[in-house]
């Protein structure tokens, strides 16, 4: 969770001037899509905003999309599974937790259970880590739980 | 002499512009052009004006002067009249209208919200929650699995991220409607997973980025909210 704010006092001043240089790229677009568009007048060559464009092109569900995706979540796989077991034990067992309702209950939570057992040791040093994260999926946030124990 | 325009003002503004500097290699002079009830706040027009960081910064930054002594028309970048007679021509033609809209945005402000999902934990989170995820996912892995595999795993988790997307962009607009006038949402990108503008009464501003801040706390890891305010009203204009 990020929360950036322009300053503290900014509100009370009303902006005063305070667009400095590192906060110009969120504004960015503002200035340059957005704000009173004279049609009488000239206007600068604005060829460098097609760099934003790209940047801010609407999703579309393509071929190309679901092959990046299906890359990333093997990578993910690679990178969090298996160079570290415990990891994905991690991975693994939140679903057996909290995650895996109905369907994937079968052929897979057998192998999953197995791996976790022989894992167990390793997730206990985690177990304050894993104690947020039961707090908060309690919460009912369960449909975005985050994955923080997973970083180290 | 053709001149770049900024802003578009009431009269009775008192265009403090001694502190700020406009477009153009060394800051060019800033001066009002008046008409009526409405003065423009106008600079000579830089030979080279160009879309770069020098001449955004100087734009955004008389704007954001202009506005923090009252209500402005901050105009798009990039705009230049001909000469100061046709911007005097202007504000007489669109006099009643620019000066409505002044008066709508005084005593408000623009506040943008950007909201960013870090796609590690998204997708560590579908396969989590996913069975069907999971078992393709390990059908592929080392290479294995077919190319239909694949895209049926990449369908079935683009699908889930915009969900997912949709309903953490619904979520931030339910918590920030109750305290706007009004909003301008883009369509959710690549990049942000909701790109909303909200016009705030003064009054509220505190409030709106306090539920703000409590609403990305909510959100929890893996989310990055960037709330940027007050802004002068670029999108309400």
């Amino acid at each position: 969770m990020t929360v950036v704010p322009q300053g503290e006092g900014a509100l009370a001043s009303r902006g005063g001037g305070g667009g400095g240089s590192g906060n110009l790229y969120d504004v960015l677009e503002l200035v340059l899509d957005r704000g009173l568009v004279i049609d009488a007048f000239a206007r600068v060559s604005l060829v460098g905003i097609e760099i934003l464009k790209i940047d801010a092109r609407v999703v579309v569900a393509s071929v190309d999309t679901y092959l990046r995706f299906a890359e990333a979540c093997n990578r993910l796989d690679l990178e969090s599974g298996r160079k570290a077991p415990s990891q994905l034990t991690d991975l693994v067992g939140d679903a057996t937790e909290s995650g895996a309702r109905g369907k994937s209950k079968g052929a897979l939570s057998g192998a999953v259970e197995a791996v976790s057992e022989s894992l167990q040791k390793g997730r206990e040093d985690r177990e304050s880590g894993r104690e947020k994260q039961r707090v908060r999926s309690e919460r009912g946030a369960s449909r975005r739980s985050s994955r923080h124990d997973d970083e180290e | 002499m053709s001149v770049y325009i900024y802003a578009i003002t009431k009269a009775e503004h008192p265009l403090d512009l001694d502190d700020v500097r406009g477009v153009g290699e060394d800051g060019s002079d800033l001066h009002a052009v008046s008409s009526g009830s409405l003065s423009a706040v106008v600079s000579e027009a830089p030979a080279d004006l160009s879309v770069a960081r020098r001449d955004l910064e100087a734009h955004h930054e008389v704007q954001e002067n202009l506005w923090s002594d009252g209500a402005i028309l901050p105009l798009s970048f990039g705009f230049v009249a001909p000469d100061e007679d046709s911007v005097r021509a202007l504000l007489d033609e669109r006099a009643e209208a620019f000066s409505q809209r002044l008066d709508e945005l005084s005593g408000t402000a623009e506040f943008n919200v950007k909201g960013v999902t870090d796609e590690d934990v998204l997708l560590r989170a579908i396969l989590t929650d996913s069975g069907q995820a999971r078992t393709l996912n390990e059908s592929i892995r080392d290479g294995g699995g077919t190319y239909e595999d694949r895209l049926a795993l990449g369908e079935l988790v683009a699908q889930e991220v915009q969900n997912r997307n949709a309903a953490l962009a619904e979520e931030v607009l339910a918590t920030m409607r109750p305290l706007v006038v009004s909003e301008q949402v883009a369509p959710p990108s690549q990049q942000y997973f909701v790109n909303a503008s909200f016009l705030v009464e003064d009054a509220r501003s505190e409030e709106f980025t306090r539920a703000g801040g409590e609403l990305a706390e909510r959100l929890g890891e893996g989310v990055e909210l960037r709330l940027r305010g007050p802004l002068p009203p670029y999108s309400f204009v």
